[in-house]
């Protein structure tokens, strides 16, 4: 089952794709994705409901965080009520240890995404700081990232041990699917997906 | 031509558009727009003094930019809604590019949603917007 983890909608103040818009093109451009993580920056909705978008297109639509990290942006799975309180998802000043503590506390799971990326990602900060405890997963295909910052994703995954996920990080509807994760076993639910990144039975792919 | 509206189908591409943004062509701009004496739009030297790496093409031409090549793809339409997010700055006198895509057909409006980007010479997403156009 492949599911593509890293995704914006008008949700996030620079997304521009509504939900439906992304089901509309998977089908018409034949995508070859069975989900979708909406990922909104600083914040996890609560509020929106995609069951019916999720039965008319026969698509697995799950809600995520993307959010800002001292080491840079992380994505959040499995939040939940405990998680909410463990953090203020909207600060942009969060310590990455304590999110990837937290999220694994509360029973889900942190993956710092684009780790080669200038700044926002994490290959820096570990060359000045050394890298941090408990990180056991990471985005290594950004459908974002400039020349050469999936490659340094990927040697400091080698290099750690880091299992590797994949995710568009669209921002505009004709974005999504870019990159993506292939997983070992069928994926129903948030639960599911997070013991399967747990797990790590899945492989990052990219038709970038 | 006259573009219409049956005509257009979800996942349609607009002819890629190469604007000019060389430093006389956004002076140009610049001086109509009432910037012309800021130097980070019209002087390489004096936008490389403010940490940029050469002069910059100013947003509002950027969105002009995204609507010259809507209307060159549909003369006679009109432009509803423009929204762009400035991404990374555009450097004058490079080889810019500017993408659209149909991402959704409103019949009943008889209006298209349109993803646009402009990208740089290495392929890089410097703006990323939507637009919502009326055929």
């Amino acid at each position: 089952m492949i599911i593509d983890l890293h995704n914006h909608s008008t949700k996030s103040d620079d997304g521009r794709a509504k939900v439906s818009s992304y089901c509309r093109w998977i089908h018409k451009r034949e995508i070859p994705i069975h989900g979708l993580v909406l990922t909104e920056h600083r914040q996890f909705d609560d509020e929106s409901d995609y069951r019916e978008l999720e039965d008319e297109h026969d698509l697995l639509i799950l809600k995520g965080s993307e959010v800002e990290t001292d080491y840079g942006h992380v994505l959040v799975f499995g939040v939940n009520e405990d998680l909410l309180n463990a953090f203020d998802f909207g600060a942009i000043d969060l310590k990455l240890a304590d999110v990837v503590q937290a999220a694994d506390r509360c029973g889900g799971i942190a993956v710092p995404c684009h780790p080669g990326r200038p700044t926002v990602g994490m290959v820096a900060h570990y060359e000045e700081r050394g890298p941090i405890e408990g990180v056991r997963v990471i985005e290594v295909y950004n459908g974002g990232s400039r020349a050469g910052e999936d490659e340094a994703s990927l040697a400091l995954a080698r290099e750690l041990g880091y299992y590797g996920v994949g995710g568009s990080d669209a921002h505009l509807v004709s974005q999504i699917g870019l990159c993506a994760t292939k997983f070992e076993r069928d994926i129903r639910s948030m639960e599911e997906l997070v013991m399967a990144l747990k797990e790590g039975s899945f492989e990052a792919v990219s038709w970038r | 031509m006259q573009r219409r509206f049956q005509d257009i189908e979800l996942g349609d591409e607009l002819p890629e558009y190469a604007p000019d943004i060389s430093l006389s062509a956004v002076r140009s701009f610049a001086e109509a727009v009432g910037v012309g004496r800021v130097g980070r739009f019209t002087d390489h030297e004096q936008a490389r003094r403010e940490g940029l790496p050469g002069a910059i093409v100013p947003g509002i031409m950027s969105q002009g930019i995204l609507a010259a090549m809507i209307h060159k793809w549909a003369p006679g339409c009109q432009i509803r809604k423009l929204d762009t997010v400035f991404r990374a700055p555009i450097v004058v006198d490079s080889q810019a590019r500017c993408r659209g895509v149909i991402t959704e057909t409103e019949p009943d409006a008889s209006s298209v949603d349109i993803d646009l980007t402009i990208v740089n010479e290495a392929g890089e997403t410097r703006v990323l917007g939507t637009a919502t156009v009326r055929i």
